[in-house]
């Protein structure tokens, strides 16, 4: 098994979103999750969510390709909207208000006895609430690993200003997955050639875990050990000594402008309807009644 | 001079953002009252500053050349391994819904042996990189989380030796202990933080004495297999709880989750396993290391 199993989600695509500058678009993705965070009102998310979906859209990502992504978080974001509904005690400081809306049949349960559960109008919006909140972060994402390049890390987030050393260092980290990921392949062919199984562990709970160290420890020393010749190799170029020049240039575009002025119109707009007083947590008045 | 009047820009700058976010807290929320709270944010400002200043010069802090190299080879083995062992590549048996999850070793590891940035850098971008192989996205509140696991265990490096880094756990989480058990003992009836009722606390000191006995006691049990396994274990779950919690709780107002469902739904499952496998397999990558290291001589 000496093959790559550690591969970059990442394709490249001829699509409009991915023809903006990777700069604008985590700046536009943070500028939304930013301005999702001042809201409760169930209308004004669906409108954050009716954007993410657009982005996602644009990306042009198909469902085959993110299915493993929304068969893990689809079912967590649904249980745990329903458990936050089914306690009642959703959005810490959100809402106060308990008008009740439907009333389940009441059971019993063994050892616990009778419960009645009766669902207050409050509950179900801010459940929908969240459910809108929490599908629109999801969609905004998403959409970073399949559509940014892993090679330009370094250099974007250097063109957001952060140190050298650190953007190489991020840079060198995503160059260094496919080796250590065949390090691992290597490694693992190596220990199976000897006996060891990973899916058939035997022995209690720690005896399980202590096993994981034939494959983990090889793997990490010699990381490190390796990571020696490239201090070395580094320093013989004088790394650190001045600023850094980057292979790759970013370089905006008119309609990057145009991204980055609709992100700072959401911030800014977000941020002064939440200070007006709009935005907070509304429920339907027709479930009031 | 310049870095004392950076330190205090940052701080107007806090001061500022506090006060925004009160005015943005909702009518039921809990907003800024009067200026109290900024007696409170010079205080800690003050304790953060003093620490800074006293450790400023310490070189667990320094970036050169080695600590880029061991911030991307351990940013990429924890990405690696997270996306491998996440039920993704390779399915292994979890015991008693306790998953084995080797990869929280690697923060624990790298922060431990080369500092605290490099374990911040380790958790924080080794996490990004592991959800970005399996496809989940970028959540910068579980990211940052990460970070804290691998920064938390490289503060040992601050202090002289090992041993003085246990003994300084052990003075801060007796008097902690002692602290807590203390205020709720003189005054076990307050206002729920996350409701209105007037609650009594009381039955949270047995939770403080156990807890407080707990970690005091793995700290003495430890320290007989050695003062570097005993640090790299009693750190490192520091740092779990720290940065697991970071994480739970800022769900709270990111997710809209109540308390419970953090603390059940996320906090114990990510941190009780996590717990369990960095204690077993981050010593032995420690040894592992010691005995390279004593052969190559770097």
């Amino acid at each position: 098994m000496a093959q790559m199993i550690v591969a970059w989600k990442y394709q490249a695509r001829s699509t409009l979103w991915q023809r903006f500058d990777p700069r604008a678009r985590l700046l536009f993705m943070l500028a939304m999750l930013l301005s999702i965070l001042y809201f409760w009102d169930v209308r004004v998310l669906l409108i954050f969510l009716a954007l993410a979906a657009l982005q996602y859209a644009l990306a042009r990502l198909t469902f085959r390709e993110t299915r493993r992504a929304w068969l893990i978080m689809g079912p967590l974001i649904f249980v745990l909207t329903v458990v936050t509904m089914l306690t009642g005690k959703g959005g810490e400081g959100v809402y106060t208000g308990n008008h009740p809306l439907v009333a389940l049949p009441a059971f019993v349960l063994p050892l616990i006895g009778r419960i009645a559960i009766v669902f207050s109008a409050e509950q179900v919006t801010f459940a929908a609430a969240q459910l809108a909140r929490l599908l629109a972060i999801a969609l905004l994402a998403i959409v970073v690993p399949y559509t940014i390049d892993p090679s330009l890390y370094g250099v974007i987030f250097r063109g957001l200003g952060l140190p050298d050393k650190f953007a190489y260092a991020m840079d060198l980290a995503f160059r260094l997955v496919p080796t250590l990921g065949r390090d691992f392949s290597i490694t693992y062919d190596a220990q199976r050639a000897r006996g060891y199984e990973l899916e058939r562990l035997q022995g209690g709970l720690v005896q399980q875990i202590r096993r994981i160290a034939p494959l983990l420890v090889p793997v990490v020393v010699q990381a490190i050990v390796g990571g020696e010749e490239t201090i070395d190799a580094m320093d013989l170029r004088s790394f650190g000594v001045r600023p850094r020049t980057w292979l790759t240039r970013l370089i905006y575009r008119r309609a990057d402008y145009v991204l980055l002025a609709l992100s700072a119109l959401i911030l800014i707009a977000s941020t002064v309807v939440t200070l007006s007083g709009y935005g907070r947590f509304w429920v339907p008045p027709a479930l009031l009644r | 001079m310049k870095k004392a009047l950076t330190w205090l820009i940052v701080l107007v700058i806090l001061v500022a953002l506090m006060l925004i976010a009160s005015a943005l807290t909702g009518p039921n929320g809990v907003k800024l009252q009067g200026v109290a709270w900024l007696l409170w944010t010079a205080i800690a400002a003050v304790l953060i500053y003093a620490l800074y200043f006293a450790t400023a010069a310490n070189p667990a802090w320094e970036v050169g050349t080695r600590q880029v190299v061991y911030m991307a080879i351990g940013a990429a083995l924890y990405g690696i391994f997270a996306f491998l062992f996440n039920g993704t590549v390779f399915v292994v048996p979890s015991v008693s819904l306790v998953s084995i999850r080797p990869a929280v070793a690697i923060p624990v590891f790298f922060g431990f042996v080369f500092g605290p940035v490099v374990g911040f850098f380790t958790g924080a971008v080794g996490n990004i990189l592991g959800d970005f192989l399996t496809g989940w996205g970028v959540f910068p509140v579980w990211d940052i989380g990460n970070g804290l696991i691998g920064l938390v265990a490289g503060l040992v490096m601050l202090f002289p030796d090992r041993r003085k880094a246990l003994n300084t756990f052990t003075w801060v989480v007796a008097g902690l202990t002692l602290i807590a058990l203390a205020l709720i003992v003189i005054r076990p009836v307050v206002r729920d933080p996350f409701g209105d009722a007037e609650k009594n606390f009381f039955g949270f000191v047995w939770v403080m004495l156990i807890g407080g006995a707990l970690a005091l006691g793995a700290r003495w049990v430890l320290a007989r297999f050695g003062e570097d396994v005993a640090a790299i274990s009693i750190w490192g779950a520091l740092g779990i709880l720290i940065g697991i919690g970071f994480a739970a709780i800022a769900d709270i107002w990111v997710n809209g989750y109540p308390f419970f469902v953090a603390m059940v739904g996320e906090f114990a499952p990510a941190a009780g396993p996590n717990l369990i496998n960095a204690s077993i397999l981050s010593p032995i990558l420690l040894g592992a290391y010691t005995a390279i290291q004593s052969r190559t001589g770097r």
